[in-house]
């Protein structure tokens, strides 16, 4: 008896937490994580290094997080996308091959318009950090090709909900656009020896707008649950071009993805105050 | 209160769509495409050249005459030998060593820069003066001959070196009377290696030449000349007098070398005139595969005179054939001789 009213008190006393936590529950602390791993087909062309495309495999991982923020009354989300890619291509001929890699960040903020109760327009700026490198494996003066870029992009997706018999199924478009930047580009026939050896940075960073780097991003996912967590199947199709310097490049990816999403509640301690004893790992 | 919600989302899509037209005004960035054919692989190899190759003007090249004349030679169904002979022939007008058309049977060069002219140099008769107890520091062999002079024998500049070699060589060589740093046939290679090795004999900045670059596609489209400084290393620094050897085969790094050197003013160079090769090279490529490597940025003495021709010693010796016969390198006992006054 004595144990059976102990246990009724910690019940008691746990839904009281529970209720506690959900009255207290923040719409800023709820945060979507998504990690996807994918491999596509992609094209390059650097003509510092040769005018011929060079086309191979390509293997991507992207992780990302979405939440809602205090701004503008709750409408606006921030999304922090990283994506890491490595790509092994070929010549037209066939008798020569490339390695290729690049790094690329992106913060965002968007403003969400709730269209209808299943569709959700997304619109707002991102920054898009880059770096990377293409390692041509015959060149002798001129083996490799440094990228790095920074811009400010627009950004706009569109969410959709629906459901198949009682099956949820979230959709999703995004496209990211750059509209302003500064790259780093060796000028037309300025070797990296002259450069870096003997130090000549003159006009090796350009400003970059539409015109000379004509790029886009774009995802279609779509979020299918499955158990706790829900899959994610993604079509990426990442469009980097530039002309600077007179030097012509691009990169055309097409890739699958495939990975996990999670929705994660943010626990904060402002005094660095440790989570209690019995719920903490360590 | 939903209605005009809506309204305002309907005026934020068309916004949103309003980058489509943004997009669609800007085309994809391409390359112009060539086909793995015998007339577009010529005029691929004649156009890159034409937009980077940096010394038409210097060497007086008409590079559109040389398209007409070549581009006769050129048939539909000639076999790749055909093709890459008339393609190696025309890249030969150049006269330029840093100029090579490579396929996967052969390698078009131009090296009558050296071949037409005597080699003053032997391996066989150097190995007498090097004799068997030489030492070897990473790239470099060196040793102390019987008049107390040090020999310095750098054969390629594509063999790095490292500054704890070179603080050994001229500790070890230190009680020399003077040294001679033998570059003959030193082909060229990394300009990194030559500079360090040229530190070691400078004990302050010395502008030693200029360096260029294409901005544009015309023959013409240069950068402004970029002064080139040759730092003191911060290692062991010769101090006393040094000869430097030279001859034609003496080439791009090594040339570079050789103009830093007579910058300075306790360095004599001796020897035959060097091959040249003052344009920093780069890859391209065929569509049919064939790789290609040209001159695109070319170097200047401190007195913006161009060096891709060659640079004259200060002292002119040749290899005798009297000494030939002997075994005797004229070159080297000049060099003693020099240094021993």
């Amino acid at each position: 008896m004595k144990k059976a009213s102990t246990l009724l008190a910690i019940l008691f006393c746990l839904n009281g937490v529970i209720s506690a936590q959900t009255d207290s529950l923040q719409a800023n602390r709820y945060i979507t994580r998504a990690t996807s791993y994918g491999v596509g087909h992609t094209n390059i062309l650097d003509t510092y290094l040769s005018p011929q495309d060079y086309r191979g495999i390509e293997g991507r991982m992207m992780r990302e997080s979405m939440k809602m923020t205090k701004l503008f009354n709750g409408r606006v989300s921030s999304q922090n996308l990283f994506q890491a890619n490595v790509a092994y291509t070929h010549n037209q001929a066939d008798n020569n091959n490339a390695f290729s890699g690049l790094i690329n960040w992106n913060y965002g903020l968007h403003y969400q318009f709730r269209v209808t109760e299943n569709l959700k327009l997304l619109a707002g700026g991102m920054s898009d950090v880059n770096f990377g490198f293409i390692y041509n494996l015959r060149n002798s003066n001129n083996p490799a090709s440094a990228k790095a870029y920074i811009n400010l992009a627009a950004s706009g997706m569109a969410i959709y909900r629906f459901k198949i018999k009682r099956y949820p199924i979230a959709v999703r478009y995004q496209a990211n656009i750059p509209f302003v930047g500064v790259m780093f580009s060796p000028n037309y026939g300025q070797s990296y020896y002259e450069i870096f050896s003997l130090g000549n940075h003159d006009g090796i960073v350009k400003l970059t707008s539409f015109k000379n780097q004509p790029a886009i991003r774009q995802q279609l996912s779509v979020d299918l649950p499955v158990h706790y967590y829900k899959v994610r199947l993604s079509y990426l199709c990442d469009i980097q071009q530039a002309n600077v310097n007179l030097i012509k490049s691009h990169t055309y990816s097409n890739i699958f993805m495939i990975g996990l999403v999670k929705d994660v509640y943010l626990v904060r301690n402002k005094k660095g105050t440790p989570l209690p004893d019995r719920i903490r790992a360590y | 209160m939903i209605k005009n919600k809506r309204h305002t989302s309907k005026q934020i899509l068309r916004g949103i769509l309003l980058f489509i037209p943004l997009l669609m005004l800007s085309s994809c960035i391409e390359e112009i495409k060539y086909n793995d054919t015998p007339k577009d692989n010529f005029e691929a190899l004649w156009k890159t050249l034409d937009e980077q190759y940096c010394f038409f003007d210097t060497k007086h090249v008409d590079w559109n005459a040389i398209h007409d004349k070549y581009e006769k030679k050129i048939t539909p169904d000639m076999s790749d030998t055909g093709l890459f002979e008339v393609l190696g022939d025309m890249l030969a007008e150049l006269q330029d060593g840093h100029v090579n058309l490579y396929a996967a049977h052969d390698v078009a060069r131009y090296w009558k820069w050296y071949e037409n002219n005597p080699p003053n140099f032997s391996p066989d008769i150097q190995k007498l003066y090097l004799g068997v107890n030489y030492r070897i520091a990473s790239s470099i062999k060196y040793c102390v001959f019987q008049n107390n002079i040090g020999y310095i024998y750098y054969e390629s500049f594509s063999d790095n070196i490292g500054d704890g070699n070179l603080d050994e060589v001229l500790n070890y060589l230190a009680m020399c009377d003077g040294l001679i740093i033998d570059v003959r046939d030193n082909g060229g290679g990394t300009i990194t290696n030559a500079s360090k090795l040229a530190a070691r004999f400078t004990n302050e900045k010395v502008l030693t030449g200029y360096i260029r670059h294409k901005i544009g596609k015309g023959h013409n489209d240069f950068s402004d000349p970029f002064p080139i400084y040759l730092e003191p290393s911060k290692g062991v620094r010769w101090q006393k007098n040094a000869v430097v050897l030279t001859n034609r085969h003496c080439f791009s790094a090594t040339n570079d070398f050789v103009n830093s050197m007579r910058n300075l003013p306790n360095v004599t160079i001796m020897g035959d005139q060097t091959g040249g090769g003052a344009g920093l090279p780069i890859s391209s490529e065929l569509p049919n595969g064939w790789s290609i490597r040209f001159s695109s940025s070319p170097h200047y003495a401190a007195d913006m005179s161009s060096i891709e021709g060659s640079i004259m010693p200060d002292i002119a010796v040749s290899m005798k054939d009297d000494d030939y016969i002997k075994k005797i390198d004229s070159i080297i006992e000049s060099a003693i001789v020099f240094l021993k006054k």
